[in-house]
């Protein structure tokens, strides 16, 4: 039997499959957009069909991100905190600290050994210092999300943002760049802005090795640099950190299963 | 002797202030290596107290990107105000590690929670609340506040493990007395002759006095009385103005600075705590209940404390009368409770006896004064049509 | 794992309660009485004293039969009523900041709209007493005082000192303390019979002081009923109601007698076995005050995981020290007055700033699982020191707590989504700390 984890982000919905051995076997990864039933659907057949698996093989599934609620196909919903944790433990076991940016926020969490989440702390109610600054900037600067990061580490003057919010980004950036300041310079700033953020958002609970780091932004090469500069050791990233909340939603799904607690309309 | 230029005086003061790792305090420490350090904000605290055990009291104020805060945040709600998130941040950061005591004042439920944060995380800071008293006028609160500054004082000399003597006490009184006196006269200066002396020049100088040993800026001061004495300078057309807000957070000097390109500051309420008493404290008698008396009877007024026979309306239309202004920049520090409260009752004031004002909000941390500077030069122009 | 879908609430059979809703019945009716003696007062020419939770002194006022008004309250319950939004944005349109105290703007915008309220015709205060207790308070007099020329007695209690300081009666502070409230009394009387015109009665002050006695040794006992499992009461909802009754009618026989009431609703839930919350699963402490623009989602969002708060620090800061134990000595009316005052605000202000100790007694005494620490934008008087707080009680005594923010009267400020996602991963950290606990 396959379990499944859905995680219906901000910005991003992530699908993983999963076996009974813990074995990935497909992934999804789709827009959210404003239906966040069809983005958690197309996401999860993305994932199946990866996996080359069928809807029928899958016996749980847990939904989690902000959308968790309205994966109408979901059986159980587990907030993206204690995913994020369980994920990044499952992905690197000597994971104590794990800090996942995300679309609208950013979250420092501090875990046991068996992945259980000791400690969190999450940004203020805007979102400052989260995966959308990175967006607010790519408007801004006309320069493609993915390409960020590499334009951000030949910046070799960073520019010194003094916010971090959303909403006034972009004319901060608009107007760095009216100084004259070179693009490349002004992304290292925004990543540096955020960089700091997150730290001190982690530090809030308090950052003991090894350092995780999941979500969106943890395959941003420029970031992960910062980060592990800014707290002084290095920071685990993988391809599936991006995937990390659903990844910890099929754990939880799996367990589920080899428990026994599986709902009867599965007839399993 | 030809005097020192005023400009050498400030740019000297200036890299003293703009310092967060209080250069002049650590001076000090080098030549007094036993030295005791007592932090306060600036709003009012009898340094004398300090003074008079051989402490060199420190004003902890905020800084603009000299300081970023990186650590205090954890430790404080969202909505408080940026000079306690500074102050907590210079010593949390290690920036300021100089401190052996701080007293915080029971002004505002961020300063009085403010004392227990310090508490529960330096433990080698003795964190106190000096309880001033918010029923002023009341017959009792003068003796009740000289217990107070007793007890203080006993915490005061068990961190420095010494006694204090009133003969000690007294001296301390003339030293802040003569500190005080010349203030005024750097006030009187700005008030009289405002095209001699700018604002952020005065207020650089001032502020001065609560990041050094008082005798040396005493020394200070005269330097520059005498260096504005030789000063030339030509009254310009500008109009002028009472600047109030300042009575805790600082407004960035790069504010005052906007408002002076604008108008003539001829009176304001920055770092209160050092002229909150206005006038000498006498030396005879018991210093202590000197000293409490002149806190509630020969004070000025802020609003941060309640006193039926200062209201604080009142007391502004006469700081404006008296400072000769034509008008008024009502500022508060942003997230400042009792400040953006005040700033109601002084506009409906200020509109009923038609004079005009402008308020504003200000944050120590604020860089970018661009809309600020357009309000002002708007409300100035504005201004000089109407009285043209 | 599972998390219950939001207000999927199961209903459980049993017999029925014979006290059922009886605190509820009497709440509901002491409360209307209270907004008819104010109306009526302004009809009558009788003064009314607005006058606030911590540190009311109805026992001077009541001395004196003076009404008195509580703005908090009615502010509360322009919230309760889904009004405040209107009252805060006229007050914001007058000139009040939207950082500042959105009580004292709810207020102040029913005051402009001609003093209607939801509940009835709020009074013109004739005498202002404000406790520095919240210096809010203070600012929130002053305002009255431009509006109607009352006079404002700051009625000033110095409170904890910082590193090391313990109220000790036998201390010089104290004593200078209890010297300086004391004449504050003294003043408080002479200004009260300056505004009623009625000659201070010594007798009916020591019945009042009495009937706070008695309040304040109820009011215990009913807290103290919430250490029982399952919680016969949410400290949370029910609560809110306890606070009111005990604020409005303190030193009145109406009180004692409401919270003899409540005493016997809540003791037969404990004899029946019937919880506040179904199937009782978690047993919180509320740090804070509660959202009360958004209170039932507020209140849903911690029944949905079968979590009740057992106790709440707001029961005991805002109901004026009843909890700590106010003892009045009527052989020494005034100067008793005086020494309680000290003696029991400095532990329960000490309780807000300093709190670290009162709340490990009370998840030790009331079997706590977690601290819920509701930070409000209204409110830095509670607010400011609480991530603080929450992260030494987890480093140094292992106690879990969540902080989480919103506002009292606000919903502007109120972000459901955020707040349940805070929540819910606090529960299931909850969880996992106990499925873990019991295999380790």
């Amino acid at each position: 039997m396959l379990v499944a984890g859905v995680d219906v982000g901000s910005t991003q919905t992530k699908a993983v499959i999963m076996n009974e051995d813990r074995e990935v076997l497909g992934k999804g990864l789709v827009p959210t957009g404003a239906k966040l039933n069809e983005a958690g659907q197309a996401a999860f057949e993305e994932a199946l069909a990866r996996a080359g698996a069928r809807e029928s093989d899958v016996g749980f599934v847990v939904g989690t991100g902000y959308g968790r609620y309205r994966v109408e196909f979901g059986d159980a919903q587990v907030t993206e905190i204690s995913c994020h944790a369980r994920g990044a433990v499952f992905l690197f076991p000597n994971t104590r600290t794990v800090l996942d940016i995300g679309g609208q926020d950013t979250k420092g969490i501090k875990v046991g050994p068996d992945g259980e989440v000791i400690d969190f702390n999450m940004n203020d109610k805007c979102a400052a210092g989260t995966g959308r600054f990175l967006g607010a900037a790519s408007e801004a600067l006309e320069v493609p999300l993915s390409e960020l990061g590499a334009l951000a580490l030949s910046g070799k003057n960073p520019v010194k943002m003094t916010t971090t919010c959303t909403v006034f980004a972009e004319s901060e950036i608009l107007g760095w760049l009216a100084k004259g300041r070179r693009v490349e310079d002004v992304v290292a700033g925004v990543h540096k802005a955020i960089a700091s953020r997150s730290v001190s958002l982690l530090r809030r609970v308090g950052i003991e090795p090894e350092v995780t780091f999941t979500g969106g932004v943890s395959n941003n090469e420029a970031m992960v640099e910062l980060i592990s500069e800014l707290i002084g050791m290095p920071v685990n990233t993988s391809p599936e950190t991006h995937h990390c909340g659903a990844l910890g939603a099929a754990l939880f799904a799996l367990e589920q299963v080899l428990t026994g607690a599986i709902p009867e309309r599965h007839g399993v | 002797m030809p005097t020192e230029p005023i400009e050498q005086i400030v740019d000297e003061v200036r890299a003293i202030v703009e310092d967060p790792s209080y250069p002049a305090a650590r001076r000090w420490l080098d030549t007094h290596p036993d030295g005791k350090v007592l932090g306060h904000f600036q709003v009012y605290f009898p340094e004398e107290l300090a003074h008079a055990a051989g402490v060199l009291p420190i004003k902890v104020a905020g800084f603009d990107t000299a300081l970023q805060i990186r650590k205090a945040d954890a430790h404080l709600a969202a909505f408080v105000c940026s000079i306690a998130r500074s102050a907590l941040e210079l010593v949390m950061s290690g920036t300021f590690d100089l401190l052996d005591m701080f007293v915080f004042p029971p002004i505002c439920d961020v300063a009085r929670h403010s004392c227990a944060v310090w508490a529960r995380n330096f433990e080698d800071i003795d964190c106190q609340i000096l309880y001033l008293p918010h029923n002023a006028a009341s017959p009792a609160a003068v003796p009740y506040l000289a217990g107070e500054y007793r007890r203080i004082l006993r915490e005061i000399e068990e961190v420095a493990s010494t006694r204090v003597t009133d003969e000690a006490l007294r001296a301390s009184i003339q030293l802040f007395n003569e500190n005080r006196r010349l203030i005024r006269e750097l006030y009187r200066v700005k008030r009289e002759t405002p095209w001699k002396l700018a604002a952020t020049e005065a207020y650089l100088l001032t502020r001065a006095a609560g990041v050094m040993p008082r005798e040396e800026h005493n020394e200070i001061l005269r330097r520059a009385l005498a260096a504005l004495e030789e000063r030339e300078g030509r009254p310009q057309d500008r109009i002028k103005v009472v600047f109030v807000g300042g009575f805790c957070e600082q407004p960035p000097l790069d504010l005052i600075s906007v408002v002076q390109d604008a108008c003539y500051i001829v009176d304001d309420d920055f770092m209160v705590g050092l002229r909150w008493i206005l006038e000498d404290v006498p030396v005879d008698g018991d210093p202590i209940e000197a000293l409490a008396d002149a806190y509630l009877n020969r004070s000025d007024y802020s609003p941060v404390q309640h006193d039926p026979r200062k209201p604080k309306e009142e007391m502004l239309l006469r700081k404006i009368r008296e400072s000769g202004a034509e008008a008024a920049i009502i500022a508060a520090a942003k997230m400042c409770e009792p400040g953006l409260e005040e700033q109601v009752g002084y506009s409906q004031a200020l509109f009923a006896e038609g004079i005009p004002h402008l308020v504003m909000e200000f944050e120590e941390k604020s860089t970018t004064f661009e809309q600020t500077r357009m309000e002002v030069e708007t409300f100035a122009e504005s201004l000089l049509f109407e009285f043209a | 794992m599972t998390t219950p879908t939001k207000h999927e609430r199961r209903i459980v059979i049993r017999p029925p309660l014979s006290l059922a809703g009886t605190t509820r019945d009497e709440n509901r009716k002491l409360i209307r009485e209270w907004w008819a003696e104010l109306d009526a007062a302004e009809d009558e020419g009788r003064p009314v004293a607005n006058v606030f939770v911590m540190g009311s002194m109805a026992e001077i006022l009541r001395t004196f039969d003076m009404p008195i008004a509580f703005p908090e309250m009615t502010s509360l319950q322009t919230a309760v009523r889904g009004r405040s939004l209107e009252y805060i944005t006229t007050a914001e349109d007058a000139g009040y900041s939207p950082d500042i105290c959105g009580y004292v703007k709810a207020d102040v915008g029913v005051h402009l709209q001609g003093r209607d309220h939801p509940m009835g015709r709020l009074p013109v205060p004739s005498l202002v007493v404000a406790t520095n207790l919240c210096n809010t308070y203070i600012k929130w007099g002053e305002i009255w005082e431009r509006m109607y020329d009352c006079p404002v007695f700051v009625f000033d209690i110095p409170g904890w000192r910082g590193s090391g300081f313990e109220t000790k009666p036998s201390s010089g502070t104290f004593r200078d303390d209890v010297r300086y409230v004391e004449a504050q009394v003294r003043e408080l009387i002479a200004l009260c019979e300056e505004v009623t015109g009625k000659r201070f009665d010594i007798d009916r002050f020591r019945e009042t002081l009495a009937e706070v006695n008695e309040l304040s040794r109820l009011f215990q006992e009913v807290l103290e009923l919430n250490q029982h499992r399952p919680a016969p009461f949410n400290a949370l909802t029910e609560g809110i109601n306890l606070m009111g009754i005990v604020n409005a009618y303190r030193g009145s026989p109406k009180g004692t007698r409401f919270l003899e009431i409540a005493k016997a609703e809540f003791a037969e839930r404990i004899d029946s076995g019937v919880g506040a919350v179904p199937d009782e699963r978690f047993r919180l402490l509320l740090v804070g005050t509660a959202c009360y623009s958004n209170f039932r989602d507020f209140a849903g969002l911690f029944e949905d995981w079968q979590g009740v708060f057992a106790h709440s620090d707001y029961m005991s800061f805002a109901g004026g020290a009843l909890d700590r134990g106010v003892h009045y000595d009527l052989d020494r009316p005034v100067e008793s007055m005086a020494e309680q005052m000290v003696l029991t605000t400095q532990e329960a202000m000490g309780g807000m700033f300093w709190g670290q100790d009162w709340l490990t007694e009370v998840v030790r005494d009331w079997e706590i699982d977690g601290i819920v620490f509701h930070g409000v934008k209204s409110c830095r008087t509670v607010s400011t020191g609480l991530p603080d707080e929450r992260e030494w009680l987890l480093r140094r005594r292992d106690i879990p707590g969540l902080f989480i923010q919103s506002d009292l009267v606000d919903p502007r400020l109120w972000s459901a989504a955020q707040l349940k996602n805070r929540i819910d991963a606090f529960f299931e950290s909850l969880e996992s700390r106990r499925a873990i606990g019991a295999r380790r």
